[in-house]
């Protein structure tokens, strides 16, 4: 019996080119897509979960309040007190390991690198579960001086992963300090929140640790294992009542010199599998990789979007082609056939479908998973498919898909009358309401990605290229660790010797934010930037009033600063020029000289916030601009390196555009228009051939009425309208209902940018053109073919 | 008495109107006969066999079959009887092209769950007598008309039904094929199946024991 059902279902399959060609294609691109993200979610709800002791590693995390006690934040990091302290006073506490990422220069060959790496306590591979290759993990972390490697990196650095022994080279200041490496570990999976290149000891001074201040410095991880069986909320209740305990003084003491009346935080332990896909508490500080929920969500929801449209395909092709079939769905019945027996013989045929669209889905996962792990950011690979779990899940896709895509059909089929169907009295029932749905169904989901596509676009467009208030181009950015003024007056003359290089800049390494007072007791935050002079004409910022700081004015390096439109509206000064603010925690008072209008020195994500500008020369630069003049990028790009390298021997060299950089802060943007342009062109692509399929059998099952049109005088034009009026209704109705849905969706989606494009009726609007002339395109391919064919042919036939 | 049709009528409503497709139609058929139903094109002949193959429903009137009510049984029940007694012959042959000769005289036995090796046996059978055993790997469209027809036959007998019901099983074939299909049928009632045939030739109508008159839906 099975036999012959799947003996008939093959030479279905062979006998009808194009409808398996259509339903294997689509079913199989929708299978694929279905596949990689089940490897994305799976990679993703499997973080950190290979750790042998994992379900009773916890970090130490805080939620933060405001003065009046309402929760204000969270906070994932902690200083050097909390490990050692809570473990020291809580039982059910095992052990403490803690991470602090930073980043040092280290020579390769002659070469100097900025690497980063993670100080460790030296039970760290006691605590987390990475396998070393050599080296002896107990006690590698214990010695200061040494270092522990992974094996990418010993290859790199000495040619073999057999490192332990050899020595690396730190910088101390000006001189390099020789570390022994103690241990190499493997790479660590792919699927870890702690990913590391190497570990130093972490040293922590006596000092330090009796310090109580250290209480509220927080900037590592730490991370405490619990006892088997220990209760975590009452290790909570206990590392609350010993912070409590332990910082009385010191709040007291803060509350009164800092003025800050914040109630104190609350500890808890977050479990450590949890950490990747929370939001608020995110692996942060030198953990990498948190992600996103709604990211898996996102993709999950478009992956089912083109597995349903696929099995519509089935769906409707099915029953469209019934009435060719239902000739032998009568003689079925009339030998003895049952209707389940028929239900089984559909059903059968769906699966062998679906079982070649599953072996065509593999195969276009194995050719699509390079491009997916670059828009997934991962390196996931078909291997992970033989997981006991993951093999469960495909077969649950398969089984479900097939029923989905062969269910419906086997019941409409089988309940035909084999009198009707015999004597040709059988007519697909008039209004076919379901497959009109369906049909819309599909097209409304294709352009709702279509227009989400298009809006994604603009959005990005608009990011990348609106106006910054400042100018961008041709501004090299480099980075020198602790400049001091001296250096760079050098570094700036010997550069201006070479031409072409317009104007140098000095500013601190990255944002520093901070607090001062500006008025009698008002408070607030900025961006404390310390520049010099040359910084506002070489980045182009305009100044709204007062002046730039100078040399004339010898006292603007003590007494000056610049602020930016921001700041005097969150100061609320009608009269800027010459106002107070006063880093009362420093003794330290300056006078606004100048006001610089609002430009963006964030992405354009992030509202521009308050900005301050001083140049104190007894603060370090650590990035230099260099303007470069229009088409000179190689000449001057090699004189600056020559000219740094000549400076600065033992520092790490490396440079960037400015634009590229702003360019490559909308890296997710990027990726989201990428992973959309994907899921629009395949649900487009699918529908179409779908909708391909319908308008063939449509023009075969109207045959003799286009005959008898054009006997009777119906040009071509007019039997091409005919066949595409109907198809055409269907693909207006899905626009209708998908334009609404996706204005409320991409105005959603828009509300997170404070600068954003208007949605205007062209978005839309283009949107639709395009789907319609797709579809009109796809349509007329077969009505033409219909409407140009002899009509005595098709009269002869009937 | 093989069945019995008493006073059954079949209409249709169409416009306000009911359009009679059989008025009153009274029928005994013994096992053993060989029945023509003939009359003009219109007439009725298909619904009446169709009825009597309880493919079709009708509206009023009683119909016994092996004495069993048949207006009285449930639709599962009416197929269960028609697929074990009756065998259809038509005459476009209806025989499925995506299948071999072998595969489609087997189909019916699947549907009955024989046996593999039984099914093998019964269709080695019949290919045996209507000498088409180099045939049966061929598909339907590679055979003549007539060599479809005989398949179609053979298809209709393989599950040893007491009764066959063909419609206007040659007229699809020229005279020699028809003739030949003919010789056939006379043979097969010779050894007892009973057989009601649509026909509108006179010809093959003097192949029967008895031949009813249609004419707009009433026996005459």
């Amino acid at each position: 019996m099975l036999k012959n059902y799947f003996k008939i279902a093959w030479r279905n399959l062979v006998k009808n080119k194009v409808y398996s060609f259509i339903n294997i294609s689509g079913l199989s691109l929708g299978l694929a897509c279905a596949m990689l993200i089940i490897l994305y979610v799976k990679d993703e709800v499997s973080y950190d979960r290979f750790h042998k002791d994992g379900e009773h590693i916890y970090r130490i995390v805080s939620q933060n309040f405001n003065e009046s006690g309402v929760p204000d934040g969270m906070n994932s990091s902690t200083g050097f007190l909390q490990g050692p302290r809570f473990t020291e006073d809580i039982p059910d506490i095992k052990e403490y390991v803690r991470i602090q990422s930073t980043r040092r220069d280290v020579k390769i060959g002659a070469e100097v690198a900025s690497l980063d790496l993670f100080y460790a306590d030296p039970n760290f591979f006691s605590m987390f579960t990475f396998p070393v290759l050599s080296g002896n993990p107990k006690t590698c972390l214990s010695e200061p001086f040494s270092v522990v490697i992974s094996e990418e990196l010993a290859l790199t650095q000495f040619g073999t992963t057999n490192a332990v022994g050899k020595t690396m080279m730190f910088r101390d200041n000006e001189d390099f300090v020789p570390y022994t490496v103690t241990a190499v570990s493997q790479k660590s999976p792919q699927n870890s929140s702690i990913k590391f290149d190497m570990l130093l000891p972490l040293h922590v001074t006596e000092k330090d640790l009796a310090n109580n201040f250290n209480w509220f410095n927080s900037f590592l991880n730490t991370f405490v294992s619990l006892r088997p069986g220990a209760n975590v909320s009452l290790v909570n209740d206990k590392m609350q009542d010993l912070y409590l305990a332990q910082t009385s003084e010191t709040a007291k003491i803060i509350k009164e010199q800092y003025g800050n009346n914040r109630l104190p935080p609350k500890h808890f332990l977050q479990p450590f599998t949890d950490m990747h896909l929370n939001k608020e508490l995110p692996a942060q500080n030198g953990l990498t990789d948190a992600s996103n929920p709604t990211f898996s969500y996102i993709l999950s929801g478009i992956a089912l979007f083109i597995l349903l449209i696929a099995c519509i395909n089935f769906v409707n092709l099915t029953v469209a082609r019934s009435v060719r079939r239902s000739q032998e769905i009568g003689i079925r019945k009339v030998v003895g056939g049952k209707r389940k027996q028929l239900v089984f013989q559909f059903l059968g045929e769906s699966f062998l479908l679906c079982f070649f669209a599953f072996a065509m889905a593999i195969l276009l996962v194995q050719l699509a998973l390079p491009i997916f792990n670059g828009l997934a950011n991962k390196q996931l690979s078909i291997s992970f498919l033989l997981d006991a779990k993951l093999v469960l899940g495909y077969v649950t896709l398969f089984v479900i898909t097939g029923l989905l895509a062969g269910f419906y059909p086997a019941l409409v089929l089988s309940k035909y009358s084999p009198v009707d169907t015999l004597y040709s009295r059988f007519m697909l029932s008039g209004k076919n309401y379901l497959q009109k749905s369906l049909v819309v169904l599909q097209f409304t989901l294709a352009s709702l990605l279509i227009i989400c596509t298009f809006v994604i676009y603009e959005q990005f467009n608009f990011l990348t290229t609106q106006e910054l208030g400042y100018d961008d181009t041709d501004l090299v950015l480099l980075q020198k660790n602790n400049l001091t003024p001296d250096e760079f007056d050098t570094f700036k003359a010997r550069l201006a010797s070479h031409g072409n290089i317009l104007n140098v800049a000095g500013k601190n390494a990255g944002y520093w934010f901070t607090v001062a007072k500006v008025g009698a007791d008002k408070q607030i935050d900025f961006a404390n930037e310390t520049v010099n002079q040359s910084y506002i004409p070489t980045l182009g910022i305009q100044l709204k009033e007062g002046r730039n700081f100078s040399e004339d004015h010898p006292s603007d390096a003590t007494q000056s600063v610049l602020v930016n439109e921001s700041f005097v509206k969150e100061a609320g000064w009608k009269d800027p020029i010459g106002q107070t603010v006063d880093f009362w925690y420093n003794d330290e008072k300056y006078n606004v000289i100048g006001v610089v209008k609002d430009y963006h020195y964030e992405s354009l994500g992030l509202t521009i916030r308050p900005q301050l500008f001083t140049m104190k020369p007894s603060y370090d630069l650590g990035m230099l601009y260099v303007k470069i003049a229009p088409g000179s990028a190689t000449s001057s790009i090699a004189n600056i390196e020559k000219v740094f390298r000549d400076m600065f021997p033992f520092d790490p060299y490396s440079y960037h555009f400015l634009e590229d950089q702003n360019y490559q802060s909308y890296e997710a943007e990027a990726k989201w228009k990428q992973i959309m342009l994907f899921s629009a062109i395949l649900t487009i692509f699918i529908s179409c051939i779908g909708l391909f399929g319908l308008s063939v059998l449509s023009a075969e099952k109207r045959t003799k009425e286009i005959g008898i049109r054009k006997v009777l005088g119906a040009s071509i034009n007019n039997v091409v309208a005919i066949l595409s009026k109907d198809f055409i209704k269907l693909v207006l109705v899905a626009l209708l209902i998908s334009i609404p849905v996706a204005w409320a969706i991409a105005h959603k989606w828009l509300e997170n940018y404070p600068y954003r494009i208007q949605l205007g009726w062209q978005v839309f609007g283009i949107a639709s053109l395009l789907v319609i002339l797709i579809a009109l395109s796809t349509i007329s391919f077969q009505s033409i073919r219909a409407a140009v064919a002899n009509p005595s042919d098709a009269l002869k036939a009937q | 008495m093989l069945l019995q049709l008493n006073n059954l009528f079949k209409w249709v409503n169409s416009g306000g109107q009911r359009i009679f497709l059989l008025k009153d139609i009274n029928l005994e058929v013994e096992e053993g006969e060989f029945i023509s139903i003939m009359g003009p094109s219109g007439s009725g002949k298909s619904t009446l066999l169709n009825v009597i193959g309880m493919l079709d429903a009708f509206d009023e009137g009683e119909y016994h079959f092996l004495d069993e009510s048949v207006h009285t049984l449930k639709e599962k029940h009416r197929a269960n009887l028609y697929k074990e007694y009756i065998g259809f012959v038509f005459q476009s042959y209806h025989l499925l092209d995506e299948l071999t000769v072998k595969e489609n005289l087997e189909m019916p036995l699947i549907y009955k769950n024989f046996k593999g090796s039984e099914r093998k046996a019964m269709v080695a059978d019949m290919l045996d007598r209507f000498s088409i055993v180099g045939k049966k790997d061929l598909f339907p469209s590679q055979l003549s008309g007539g060599q479809q027809q005989l398949v179609g036959i053979a298809r209709a007998l393989i599950s040893n039904p007491k009764l066959i019901l063909a419609d206007e099983p040659t007229g699809n074939l020229n005279s020699k094929q028809g003739e030949e299909i003919m010789d056939i049928f006379k043979q097969l009632n010779d050894d007892g199946v009973t057989i009601i045939q649509v026909t509108h030739s006179e010809k093959n109508a003097e192949y029967g024991s008895r031949v009813i008159n249609l004419l707009d839906g009433r026996m005459i």
